[in-house]
């Protein structure tokens, strides 16, 4: 439910005036706003009067009014209370429910980040590509790489595990010590110095947070891996959402910088990796990786989630062992699904579900 | 000591060279041997299915050959035995993303730590059969008792011959059914080893355990009561050495038969 009279603008995230301007002028161009009262929602940056006169004639050169402030600094506050509107403290929320109360306002909400490229591609060893711009898909493939520079190899496990066994060889004497030494290694998968920069990772089984069954022939043991950390959350331009009305079938990936909405099923073997949400009008049988970038407010949603891996920000979850769907009967039971992450697990939920 | 670099190959696809190598492999585990299996399959991957692995892989072989994870990091654990591990493909590539240098490389490395390392090699005789051939030391050549599975695994001996390193290689001849052997509609295993004059490592019956073993992601050695599986042992146990007999497949079907035979095995022993 929301005012019709109201628009809330969020430009929480942009720290300078001209960010402000850039992305104000963006947001009240893209949809028709006219005679409506916006709220500002300005987080902590500091603006002068001049400053903010000129965003209020921005707003008035659109036909709307300059209704009312959030912000937590002070100064702006005052300047804007000294130009007669409205002041008032941002609502403290938990961060978990962030996305959901931005659809319950009181205001509809418009999110806005820095524009970036709306480009998608999807990658197919023989070829096939969707309909999109072959310089994007050039372009975001360039990215790709880019990116996958971040993640870095470093010391030779092998080199690692024969220092390690000649370390043991010179301090033990009876063959038994030198095989739990060798067990401890090989268990732990990587030698202790291997690991220095990297983050341990485990993947859990992802649960259903209304049903507590998990088949029993689960084993319900976590998988350990190491992950290099990302450094920096990107969050995604939630105003950019890809539509591709196909199956997604093995071997295919589909990768976007906003969110992603799939008419159709994902097989298993398919990929689908977005900055955002993903949302699959389907059933989900392959990987998912919403929030790509290390944001753990992503979400992904589908009308049967039986995705062999869900992955949202850093935390990773697998399919519990014994629940996958064979193909024939799949279709027949639809219950739609949305999972998140809650105190660090991937957690489904029924549509709607608190 | 190094272990050794086991290719299972065939040319021919569809002959059971992926269930081959997860079966040997989970034999080979179970028997107390630190196993490591590598689908070399990329693009066209299954040996994770069958292992019911599916879930649980995060990297593959095409990320450690990119350098975008340590060799031991995309090694995935068995569900039940931790001797057992599985380097997976990428499904989302395809073979030229590796090539025959790198696989050397990584089969080199594997080799110190584990006991056995066995290749699940592609169809065909391109570039993902000379991936997989790089690094072996031993090679099981599986063929069905069928005209166009021996002479591809014909051709497959002759590369195998002219290739370095690839010291030994044998026969396996897979879905045998001795029924059909005896009416003489199907190849005998004998044939089968005397048109290709290769040593025979093990035969295994045709079984309908495969198929639900394959959904179920679990390989049928370990079901203790499958014919197939108890063959596959007694392959992993020929591989380690020992000197195991053919299993018997010629399974009885009637009650008389079995109590015939039953009688002929006593009367053996004695």
């Amino acid at each position: 439910m929301y005012d019709n009279e109201f628009f809330v603008v969020d430009m929480a995230s942009c720290s300078s005036t001209g960010e402000i301007i850039n992305s104000l002028s963006l947001a009240l161009e893209t949809l028709n706003h006219s005679g409506k009262k916006i709220v500002l929602k300005l987080n902590d940056s500091q603006l002068n009067q001049s400053q903010l006169l000129s965003i209020q004639s921005l707003i008035t050169s659109y036909g709307c009014i300059l209704d009312t402030i959030e912000t937590l600094n002070e100064q702006t506050a005052q300047v804007a209370q000294n130009m007669n509107i409205l002041v008032q403290k941002p609502i403290e929320k938990r961060v978990e429910d962030k996305y959901h109360d931005d659809v319950n306002q009181e205001f509809k909400t418009f999110s806005m980040n820095m524009p970036s490229d709306n480009s998608i591609a999807v990658k197919d060893v023989n070829g096939l590509h969707f309909e999109a711009d072959l310089d994007e898909i050039q372009r975001r493939q360039d990215s790709i790489n880019i990116n996958s520079d971040l993640v870095k190899a470093g010391i030779n496990p092998q080199g690692t595990f024969s220092q390690v066994q000649q370390q043991a060889e010179a301090k033990y004497s009876s063959v038994d010590e030198i095989q739990n030494i060798n067990d401890t290694f090989m268990n732990s998968s990587l030698a202790l110095d291997e690991t220095e920069n990297l983050a341990k990772n485990s993947i859990g089984v992802y649960k259903k947070a209304y049903d507590e069954n998990i088949p029993e022939d689960d084993t319900w043991e976590e998988v350990d891996f190491y992950e290099t950390p990302t450094n920096d959350p990107v969050v995604s331009d939630s105003k950019n959402t890809t539509y591709i009305n196909q199956t997604l079938r093995s071997g295919q990936i589909l990768e976007s910088d906003g969110n992603v909405v799939i008419i159709g099923d994902c097989h298993p073997g398919s990929e689908i990796r977005a900055l955002g949400d993903i949302t699959v009008w389907g059933v989900l049988s392959g990987i998912a990786h919403a929030g790509c970038k290390g944001n753990l407010n992503a979400r992904v949603r589908a009308l049967k989630l039986n995705a062999v891996q869900l992955r949202i920000g850093n935390c990773y979850s697998r399919r519990p062992d014994g629940t996958n769907i064979p193909y024939i009967i799949r279709s027949s039971i639809f219950t739609p699904e949305e999972a998140r992450v809650v105190d660090g697990e991937i957690m489904l939920f029924k549509i709607n579900q608190n | 000591m190094a272990g050794s670099v086991i290719v299972i190959t065939s040319g021919k696809g569809g002959v059971g060279k992926t269930t081959t190598s997860a079966n040997i492999g989970t034999a080979l585990a179970h028997m107390g041997n630190k196993v490591v299996l590598i689908d070399t399959d990329i693009g066209l991957r299954n040996l994770d299915l069958l292992l019911g692995l599916e879930n649980r892989i995060v990297y593959t072989i095409v990320d450690v050959v990119e350098e975008r994870c340590k060799l031991k990091q995309a090694l995935v654990k068995d569900k039940k035995n931790p001797n057992l591990c599985l380097l997976a493909a990428a499904q989302t590539r395809d073979k030229s993303a590796v090539d025959a240098e790198q696989l050397k490389d990584i089969c080199e490395q594997l080799k110190q730590d584990f006991d056995y390392v066995l290749v699940d090699c592609p169809a065909g005789i391109e570039q993902g059969f000379q991936n997989a051939v790089a690094g072996a030391n031993e090679a099981i050549v599986v063929t069905t008792p069928e005209m166009s599975a021996i002479r591809d695994a014909d051709r497959i001996i002759g590369l195998l011959e002219s290739k370095e390193g690839v010291e030994k290689y044998r026969l396996l001849v897979n879905r045998v059914r001795p029924k059909l052997i005896k009416s003489n509609d199907m190849m005998g295993v004998d044939d089968v080893v005397e048109i290709l004059s290769c040593d025979l490592i093990g035969v295994i019956p045709e079984d309908t355990n495969i198929i639900t073993s394959t959904n179920k992601g679990e390989p049928v050695v370990n079901d203790e009561k499958s014919l197939a599986g108890r063959a596959y042992m007694n392959v992993a146990r020929r591989i380690m050495g020992e000197d195991v007999p053919l299993l018997d497949i010629d399974e009885p079907t009637t009650l008389i038969d079995k109590i015939k035979k039953f009688f002929a095995t006593k009367k053996a022993q004695g």
